[in-house]
């Protein structure tokens, strides 16, 4: 199960487990954001490559118009998965 | 413990449920079984995604041995994929260098102590194999 909602403040909330199986959906969230966001990670229990690629393809597409995706409350699982991937380096990470 | 799977990205709600069984009853911590997870889906996604032709289900194996873990994908007659051929993704590059995508067997062999392959008689195996003697299990 893997859920997104947007909150009062605009934020985006990830939670439950983002596979392949659930890549589509959150590609199509995020297609759909044109301005810089935070994404709130506090429910999100597990992410793998399918999602690592949306959010990368996200940050870089904002990125030409000088805006850009900030994460919150990873666990330190997702942290982890994070480092290795480079994810650190190219997302500001609160 | 082995389970056969159907070919669909639309199995890995049973494949996240083989593996957090096996973690639970043998003790995997936490970490472990995120790692187990991660590995499953990985190598089962590009067991789909590759061999578009494949008719037969693919078989999951877990098993711990001498404080090892071992994740093992069979996939059954298919043609074989060359995951060492592989240019391994440069994660530390810039954003608008980093490429979108290749991200997966890199997570896998990154928390894993080894990751081999083998293909014979159109049979192709992936293992995983993670050393366990620093967790408690």
């Amino acid at each position: 199960m893997f859920e997104i909602h947007r909150n009062a403040n605009g934020e985006l909330t990830f939670a439950g487990r983002l596979d392949a199986s659930q890549a589509e959906k959150a590609r199509k969230a995020l297609d759909a954001v044109a301005e810089s966001c935070t994404i709130d990670f506090a429910g999100l229990e597990y992410i793998s490559s399918a999602g690592l690629g949306i959010l990368l393809a996200t940050q870089k597409r904002l990125s030409e118009s000088g805006q850009c995706v900030r994460l919150a409350h990873l666990n330190r699982h997702i942290r982890d998965i994070f480092h290795i991937a480079g994810f650190d380096l190219v997302f500001e990470i609160e | 413990m082995d389970k056969n799977f159907k070919r669909d990205i639309r199995s890995l709600d049973g494949v996240f449920e083989f593996v957090e069984r096996f973690a639970d009853t043998h003790g995997i911590d936490e970490a472990t079984s995120f790692s187990m997870k991660l590995a499953a889906e990985e190598l089962f996604t590009n067991f789909v995604r590759h061999n578009t032709g494949g008719r037969e289900h693919i078989l999951i194996s877990l098993d711990v041995q001498d404080d090892r873990l071992i994740i093992r994908l069979k996939d059954f007659d298919v043609d074989a994929i060359d995951f060492e051929q592989e240019t391994p993704p440069d994660v530390h590059l810039p954003l608008g260098e980093r490429h979108v995508g290749g991200l997966g067997i890199h997570l896998v062999k990154s928390m894993f102590d080894s990751l081999t392959y083998d293909y014979t008689n159109r049979i192709l195996c992936v293992t995983a194999v993670k050393n366990l003697e620093d967790t408690h299990v």
